[in-house]
């Protein structure tokens, strides 16, 4: 029993974070079909606007000693703000280009981002203390729960229906699904590219910033390869929930931590160190069996 | 001025050729058929006209503003709409976003209400299923939805591809009627794809003959299908006068 809450705990609150992460880039296929590989560049800059640039070993507070009720909405602003640049700088030159050069650019713009970094930080990943306090056990249905899980999954349910509301509710949303299934009719019936472009970037920029604040929080390390491995699975998620999905990459996000979660916890010792193997594998047969994704109804008339 | 002015317009698909030279006015409250067989470059002309496709030569204006070049929300801002070849319906939408999307352009929000409203009036089976999914809706409701939702942003112009394309005949005399009862009512501008010029003859107005991405032929619509009647009558070919079915 104990140990079921505990897993209970473990894999929705890493699932809250994948699904986040997937969202971000969901939203953005969603609109343009760009898989956006600098998502995770944004994780990591989110992160690293937490401490003082600087090369040495030690990091020095910088906004991460704001008061959460600063703290935090200046970060979300600057994930927003990070995104909503490159897609100024970057992804507006190439709106008529192919998929395929679309997301090399991407590739190249976290190349770009991560570079900097670490020119600004160093390459060495930094101890940082961001709320501490949050990782102190509590007690429920007999497990011991860092209060930070709580957070992430109570985060992400906010997270999940606050983006429902949003895109459900506000003249922004009913621009943004209408792109998303067809753009060019969207635009014909006057709805501004540039305007729901911009907004789903500072969406997923938003989100990108929430990943960061609890990955700093709940690993303590700034690291600016970071964000390219939560990419990594985020991406894996997208795909699953069929790209461009929203409820399918929350689904899938969700999923890919409940398994990754129960197979840390169920695989053989021995076997443990390949529990990603064994993840990427599952992945591939998902994809095999359903190459459209999992959550995508079999109706559901194909993106090109 | 024409209401619409389209002057030595060029459309091209890489190297492939759709819309070649082409020059066409319509006048205000004018209804102008476009007929011509299956790659005539009937919707490229269309798509080029709205925006929706680049043209790789000429002018196009709309009330003396000059169109080439602008991208298509900027069009419909001016006053045109489209209803595009296969409806295009947002299917995952309810029946009320699809309406709604077209509105962002427009800043009287009383008028909007109004026009909602009137479009259930009109198409009562619209208002039943405001809430629903639009994909679930039948062919023809999605007809009537992608008119609906192409007045909303209350046009001048309204373009209409093939709106006959995959329709039973009652249901196509019944889009047609509500076309022209708009046109009528809100002295609307209408340029309409129709491959049938025995059904554009009964509804009435100029028709134009294109093929190869060129203007063939040009006349009133009744004179075109009779000729066309009489050229089927002679050569055997039923060409442009067949009823679309189902
Ligand atoms: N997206 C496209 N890409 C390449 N060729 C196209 C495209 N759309 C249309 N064409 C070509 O352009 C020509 C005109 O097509 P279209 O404008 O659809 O004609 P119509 O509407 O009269 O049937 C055809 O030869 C067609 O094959
Ligand atoms: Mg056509």
């Amino acid at each position: 029993m104990t140990n079921l809450a505990q897993l209970f705990f473990d894999a929705a609150s890493l699932g809250g974070l994948y699904a986040m992460a997937a969202l971000g880039i969901a939203l953005i296929f969603g609109v343009m079909n760009l898989v956006n590989f600098a998502h995770g560049e944004y994780i990591a800059f989110c992160v690293f606007a937490l401490i003082v640039p600087s090369t040495d070993a030690v990091a020095v507070m910088f906004l991460g000693r704001a008061p959460a009720l600063v703290l935090i909405p200046v970060v979300l602003a600057l994930g927003g703000l990070i995104a909503v640049a490159s897609e100024y700088a970057v992804f507006r030159h190439l709106r008529r280009a192919d998929p395929v050069a679309m997301m090399i650019a991407s590739f190249a713009l976290g190349f770009v981002i991560r570079n900097a970094l670490l020119a600004a930080y160093g390459g060495r990943p930094k101890a940082i203390s961001l709320w501490p306090g949050l990782n102190t056990p509590v007690n429920i249905a007999g497990a011991s729960v860092p209060l930070l899980q709580l957070i992430v999954i109570v985060t992400t349910l906010l997270v999940v229906t606050g983006l429902a509301l949003l895109l459900k509710k506000t003249r922004i949303g009913l621009e943004m699904r209408a792109a998303a299934e067809n753009f060019t009719m969207a635009r014909l019936l006057g709805v501004r590219a540039n305007r729901v472009i911009t907004g789903a970037f500072a969406l997923s920029g938003a989100l990108a910033a929430a990943v960061a604040l609890i990955m700093a929080t709940q690993t303590g390390v700034a690291d600016v390869k970071m964000g390219g491995q939560i990419m990594l699975v985020a991406f894996i998620a997208t795909v699953l929930g069929g790209l461009g999905s929203l409820p399918g990459a929350v689904a899938a996000g969700f999923l890919v931590g409940i398994v990754s979660v129960v197979l840390q916890a169920w695989l053989p010792l021995d076997a443990r160190p390949f529990r990603d193997a064994f993840l990427y594998t599952l992945v591939i047969i998902c994809l095999l069996l359903r190459p459209q994704g999992l959550f995508v109804p079999a109706s559901a008339k194909p993106r090109v | 001025m024409s209401k619409l002015g389209v002057f030595d317009v060029s459309v091209r698909y890489g190297k492939v050729p759709a819309v070649n030279d082409l020059t066409l006015h319509v006048e205000e409250g004018e209804r102008v058929f476009v007929s011509g067989p299956n790659g005539a470059g009937k919707s490229s002309l269309l798509k080029a006209i709205s925006g929706a496709v680049a043209t790789s030569h000429g002018r196009i204006e709309m009330d003396g503003d000059l169109l080439t070049g602008l991208p298509p929300e900027a069009i419909a801002r001016l006053g045109l709409s489209m209803v595009p070849e296969g409806r295009e319906i947002f299917g995952s939408l309810t029946v009320e976003e699809n309406l709604r999307v077209g509105t962002g352009l427009r800043r009287d929000a009383i008028a909007v209400e109004e026009d909602i409203a009137e479009i259930y009036d009109s198409f009562p089976i619209l208002g039943e299923r405001r809430g629903a999914a639009a994909g679930a809706l039948s062919g023809g409701q999605q007809q009537m939805l992608a008119i609906g939702r192409a007045l909303m942003t209350n046009p001048k112009l309204i373009m209409v591809d093939e709106p006959s394309l995959g329709l039973a005949p009652k249901i196509v005399d019944q889009v047609y009627d509500t076309l022209c009862a708009l046109q009528e009512e809100r002295g609307l501008t209408l340029l309409i794809v129709e491959q049938s010029s025995l059904r554009a003859a009964r509804v009435g107005g100029r028709m134009v003959l294109m093929r190869g991405g060129r203007i063939v032929g040009e006349g009133n619509a009744a004179d075109m299908a009779d000729r066309d009647a009489l050229a089927a009558a002679y050569f055997g070919k039923p060409s442009q006068q067949t009823e679309a079915t189902t």
